[in-house]
């Protein structure tokens, strides 16, 4: 195949951003998406609650500095200030932009875009389409992607990256509907293949394929990943599936109760009560089932999402998705009664580690969205700002990657490579005397994350949760694939994508081990105090002998000064 | 919250799910293959088919992604209607068996076939890029992020159903049309034009309309409204689908294209007969060259079996015609008060 100029994989918000701003810089270049589905499936379609900017519609003395305060302080101050800087003052121009290609928004009587409250912010300032932001303008990116004639590969697997020495040849990929082994050489390669917080399983509310692919290859190629044991919980997941009921919810003013009809928030953000950040709110309802303030039931312990005092025309124009999801998946309408809710792993603040323009240390090869990590989220990540950091940062490495790859020799994949990769896929289909069922496997992995490296973590359950990921790693050398056949074999992606969230698993483990402190989403009792003179610093992981090595980085300081963290 | 979800919860029961299986390496046509397997109410479809690949048939083949009835991956045909897996209760499903606690399970339609309950979705794709389902922007693209379009609620609501949309391919799935013609435009694709057109954002829309008047266009839908009976985000697919024919007659006119001459052809009948004059419509809707040329045959055929329609003088008008019109009038004359009302914002 001809080499490409720039090869993106993952077709959600930031690839495809990346690659509409890719084809606006230098509509000359050679530039293809790669996507394990097709585009307007991607994972962005679920965000519900909308996109930070400082828009100043509704508030209007909002400025972009109170934005980034907002941000670095509910990042527990990990983020690095200068990126939440590009972040903040690119969002007023990205969501213009958006609006100007055609997104569709909720609007304000005076006909600009609507904003909302969201939790941890200062001001309303998250704009909105209904309940259905992050679907909507996942719909228009692909629209305006298939208006500029962007190339799709739709439906192949991302598998290795081709490496030569210090920098990359290309992509090497499975197309799915024929089962065959593909090269794409390429001078430049951008990851933006979402989040891994799949791993845990029944506990996560994303997606099935949100399984890390993307931080997984580059890891395995050398590239440094960054802080990931930073996993976000989400403080409203439905209790029998874990699914998601947005933040936008609590902004549009549902309460949270316990058995005893508390709205316990006031116990542990006075001030913003439901509308704390996060990571607090999820620990806040943890504490309450722990403390057996909870509600019982066969499905698990839970708390009520009071959405009630609202009314029927606010739940049904505003979160009208929303309802529907609580009656399909809990035979619940918010209208009526409170939804059952408990805390749910939502999303990844760590990821490929890369510079403000989205580079990896590898040349060519560059990463954004929640696959990569900036880092703009630091230990936590304020609701409102993921739908944001896919664009501003999606937008970014697209261009950086249309000015740089000129730098680059177009280059091969040797023939080699394929051949050995093909041989790989194949030995899991040998039959085996004895053999692992891939289920199970990743049942276990998601019980012992959620067990044991969840939102509350101490040293002694976190080595249990490392000894087990390791079993299941070697466990997992004697998984079997079942279908032996070539045409759209999802058995075999599954296994593949069991061993992505093997790898990065250890990875999230390790660094909550190391990690002696609590500093936003990672909590351990048995350091429950931030310290800054230690850990004020970014984990970096490299893979070294199969397994991660841990290093550091400093944290980039700017304006503002180390502050307790208070709501 | 009312306890009575969770009792109901501990129901259980068998159920067999009968699968449409078809892998085209090995296979020379499909099969169905049963798997039972015992359930507990308040299970979806897909949760249970992912039991059937994970523990008891790991070859089994569908798609689904976010499990959330958001990603549009996971639709298929349950019990001979195309929705999708993710937000359809197997309870639900057993109360519409055919064969008692059987729940059959297919691939959509009017999409090439993959493999078991997977299909292709790249004609669909296609159609979107024919039919321009994109917002091509007044604003030129070096002048996008410096400011909002000002845009009021009342516009933002005339599209908002429709950008509901997720593209899960069930109306294309059921459509009637498409199982006839493969060209045909198709609901989702004709949904999108809509909502594109009445985006006041957009400058193309003239030359979007002229695509959608073509042949395997706009006109060729019968209103079987199995599409909009489908649609699993419930948009009233069949408002948009009249919603561009209007916008094509005000804006081309009754000569435009067949379709437009027949709806007049229509409008002429029931005004004066109070019913159709069958014998001259192909004539009125595609001139007398092409009924010549193409309806002589049918029409011979026709005469021979004694089914022609009468002659235009002996189509009498109906019983109740004065009533009819007087009814007509007022109709027509409040599309022009409402046209007139439109035109003049």
């Amino acid at each position: 195949m001809k080499p490409f100029d720039i090869v993106i994989v993952g077709g959600g918000g930031a690839g495809l951003y990346a690659a509409m701003e890719a084809m606006k810089t230098n509509p000359g270049l050679n530039i293809a998406v790669l996507s394990k589905i097709y585009p307007n499936r991607s994972h962005t379609s679920a965000a519900q609650g909308g996109a930070n900017a400082a828009l100043a519609n509704k508030a209007k003395d909002d400025t972009v500095e109170m934005h980034i305060f907002d941000t670095i302080k509910g990042s527990d101050y990990l983020a690095d200030q200068d990126a939440v800087e590009v972040l903040c003052s690119e969002a007023p121009k990205i969501i213009r932009e958006l609006d100007n290609m055609g997104t569709p928004w909720s609007r304000m009587d005076d006909k600009t875009i609507a904003q909302r409250p969201f939790g941890g912010a200062g001001r309303p300032r998250c704009c909105y389409c209904a309940d259905k932001t992050g679907h909507t303008i996942l719909q228009t990116l692909y629209e305006q992607c298939l208006r500029k004639g962007v190339i799709f590969f739709n439906e192949y697997f991302a598998l290795d990256l081709s490496v030569d020495g210090s920098r990359s040849r290309g992509l090497v990929a499975m197309n799915i509907k024929t089962g065959k082994i593909e090269a794409f050489p390429a001078k430049t390669v951008i990851f933006a293949t979402g989040g891994y917080a799949k791993m845990y399983w029944n506990r996560s509310s994303n997606a099935a394929g949100n399984t890390g692919d993307g931080q997984a290859i580059t890891y395995r190629a050398g590239i440094p990943l960054k802080d990931m044991e930073f996993v976000q919980f989400h403080p409203t997941g439905l209790r029998k599936s874990g699914l998601l009921v947005t933040e936008g919810a609590r902004g549009e003013g549902g309460y949270l109760t316990n058995a005893l009809g508390e709205r316990f928030m006031k116990r542990y953000a006075p001030e913003k009560m439901e509308l704390g950040p996060r990571d607090l709110v999820s620990r806040s309802l943890e504490t309450e089932i722990l403390e057996g303030r909870g509600f019982d039931s066969p499905a698990g312990k839970y708390l009520h999402l009071d959405l009630r005092h609202l009314g029927a025309d606010i739940i049904k124009s505003r979160l009208p998705q929303i309802r529907e999801m609580c009656m399909y998946f809990e035979g619940v309408d918010p209208i009526d009664d409170p939804v059952p809710v408990r805390p749910t792993a939502h999303y990844s603040m760590g990821g490929i580690d890369t510079d403000n323009l989205g580079r990896t240390v590898m040349q060519g090869v560059y990463a954004a969205g929640e696959c990569g990590c900036v880092s703009v989220h630091g230990a936590n990540r304020l609701g409102g700002n993921s739908l944001l950091d896919i664009l501003v940062f999606g937008r970014i490495a697209g261009r950086a990657a249309a000015e740089e790859c000129g730098k680059f020799n177009p280059t091969s994949i040797p023939e080699g490579e394929l051949a050995e990769k093909e041989l790989e896929l194949r030995s899991f289909m040998q039959p085996k005397g004895h053999y692992e069922r891939y289920g199970a496997l990743r049942e276990e992995l998601g019980h012992t994350l959620g067990m044991n490296v969840g939102i509350f973590r101490e040293a002694s359950k976190i080595k249990q949760g490392i000894t087990d990921i390791e079993r299941l790693k070697e466990r997992f050398q004697h998984v079997r694939v079942f279908d032996t056949g070539d045409i759209y074999n999802t058995n075999l992606l599954q296994v593949l994508e069991l061993k992505n969230m093997l790898d990065l698993a250890e990875t999230v483990a390790a660094g909550a081990l190391v990690r002696e402190e609590s500093r936003g989403s990672h909590t351990r009792t048995d350091f429950p105090t931030r310290d800054d003179e230690k850990w004020h610093k970014h984990t970096v992981y490299t893979m070294e002998g199969g397994h991660p090595k841990i290093g550091y980085k400093p944290v980039t300081m700017g304006r503002y000064e180390l502050q307790e963290r208070t709501y | 919250m009312s306890d009575s979800t969770i009792q109901h919860h501990e129901e259980s029961r068998d159920v067999t799910f009968r699968v449409h299986r078809f892998n085209p390496q090995v296979d020379s046509k499909p099969y169905f293959d049963d798997y039972t397997i015992r359930l507990e109410k308040g299970i979806t479809v897909l949760r249970a088919i992912n039991y059937i690949k994970e523990h008891v048939d790991s070859s089994l083949t569908f798609r689904a992604f976010c499990q959330a009835g958001i990603c549009g991956s996971c639709a298929m045909r349950i019990n001979g209607m195309s929705k999708l897996a993710c937000t359809t209760q197997v309870w639900d499903e057993l109360d519409k068996a055919r064969e008692p606690g059987v729940i059959k399970v297919e691939p959509l339609r009017n999409l090439p076939h993959i493999k078991d309950l997977v299909v292709e979705m790249d004609p669909l794709v296609g159609k979107m890029q024919k039919y321009s389902n994109w917002v091509d922007s007044k604003m030129p693209e070096e002048q996008w992020g410096k400011k909002e379009f000002l845009v009021s609620e009342e516009e933002f609501l005339a599209y908002d159903k429709a950008t509901d949309c997720i593209l899960c391919a069930s109306c294309v799935s059921e459509c009637t049309i498409l199982r006839a013609h493969k060209e045909y435009v198709s609901p989702a694709v004709l949904l999108k034009s809509y909502r594109m057109n009445v985006d006041s954002r957009d400058s193309i829309h003239d030359q979007r309309l002229a695509g959608l008047v073509q042949d395997h266009g706009v006109w060729d839908c019968t209103h079987c409204y199995r599409c909009q009976e489908t649609c699993v985000k419930n948009i009233p697919i069949m408002d948009a689908i009249h919603g561009i024919r209007e916008d094509a007659i005000e804006r081309r006119g009754t000569k435009d294209t067949s379709g437009a001459r027949h709806a007049e052809a229509f409008m002429e009948d029931i005004e004066k007969k109070g019913k159709l004059v069958e014998a001259t419509l192909p004539i009125r809707t595609n001139g007398l060259a092409w009924t010549l040329k193409n309806l002589l045959p049918m029409a011979f055929k026709m005469v021979m079996k004694r089914r022609t329609p009468p002659p235009p003088p002996l189509v009498k008008a109906s019983k109740g015609i004065d009533a009819l019109r007087k009814e007509f009038k007022e109709m027509t004359s409040h599309v022009g008060k409402d046209h007139e009302k439109k035109s003049g914002e």
